[in-house]
């Protein structure tokens, strides 16, 4: 069966039908055999076949069923597949949009606090020294660390 | 045997299984998502208030930028996790 998907769907019924044909016209042919004094002998050769030819035709167009229904599941599948991967980039471009808009919006909030810092915090920079276990506990909370 | 053993390859061959539908894994939220949060900055002892108070509001910033990308990736997750399982529907 998996080589079958190889096979064109025109073909594999093509064959099908070739072989039920076939079937068939031996078996219909074998009763004019009567009428043929040379062809008499092959009557019944002639009826088997005809039914062996039907029975394998009857057979092959079940499985020819079989294979187009799994191809159009296939089908149905990838199309499924092929609708989520447009889906999961449509996603992805508006979460990648929407979190620039927010990075951007929080640079630009840091922006308007470093410039009052500049502007205003800068006048206490004398009048307020910094001690250094200040300096310890800002380093050890910005490194995740235990104080030394 | 020769023969033989080619018709044996030939019927074997139809045990052979295969996948043909493969979901591709969903690409990441951007670029920007699968860069690494960066370490917060530290300041040297005799710091300036205002230097301390700059670097105290770049750590939020970073703070704030790595939490867009948690909240982003747990979006993607969410998101993803449906289309996938509409996939199965």
């Amino acid at each position: 069966m998996w080589m079958l998907s190889f096979v064109p769907d025109a073909w594999l019924l093509l064959a099908v039908y070739g072989v039920l044909a076939a079937g068939a016209g031996l078996y219909t042919f074998s009763y004019f055999t009567a009428f043929v004094p040379a062809l008499i002998p092959f009557k019944e050769p002639v009826r088997i076949l005809g039914t062996v030819l039907v029975i394998a035709g009857v057979y092959f167009y079940g499985s020819y069923d079989t294979e187009e229904s799994w191809r159009a599941r296939v089908a149905e599948a990838e199309a499924r597949v092929a609708q989520a991967e447009v889906e999961s980039k449509q996603a992805n471009d508006r979460l990648a949009k929407k979190s620039a808009e927010r990075v951007q919006v929080i640079r630009d909030r840091g922006l308007i606090v470093r410039q009052y810092i500049d502007r205003e915090v800068v006048k206490y920079d004398e009048t307020c020294k910094i001690p250094d276990v200040v300096v310890n506990v800002h380093n050890a909370a910005a490194r995740n660390e235990e104080i030394k | 045997m020769r023969y033989f053993l080619i018709a044996m390859a030939l019927v074997l061959s139809a045990c052979a299984t295969t996948v043909p539908v493969v979901a591709k894994f969903p690409d990441e939220p951007g670029k920007a998502a699968v860069e690494k949060c960066p370490q917060l900055t530290t300041v040297e002892n005799g710091v300036k208030l205002s230097d301390l108070t700059r670097t105290v509001t770049m750590n939020y910033s970073t703070y704030y930028e790595c939490a867009v990308k948690v909240d982003t990736w747990i979006e993607w997750y969410q998101i993803q996790k449906k289309i996938h399982e509409d996939i199965r529907k």
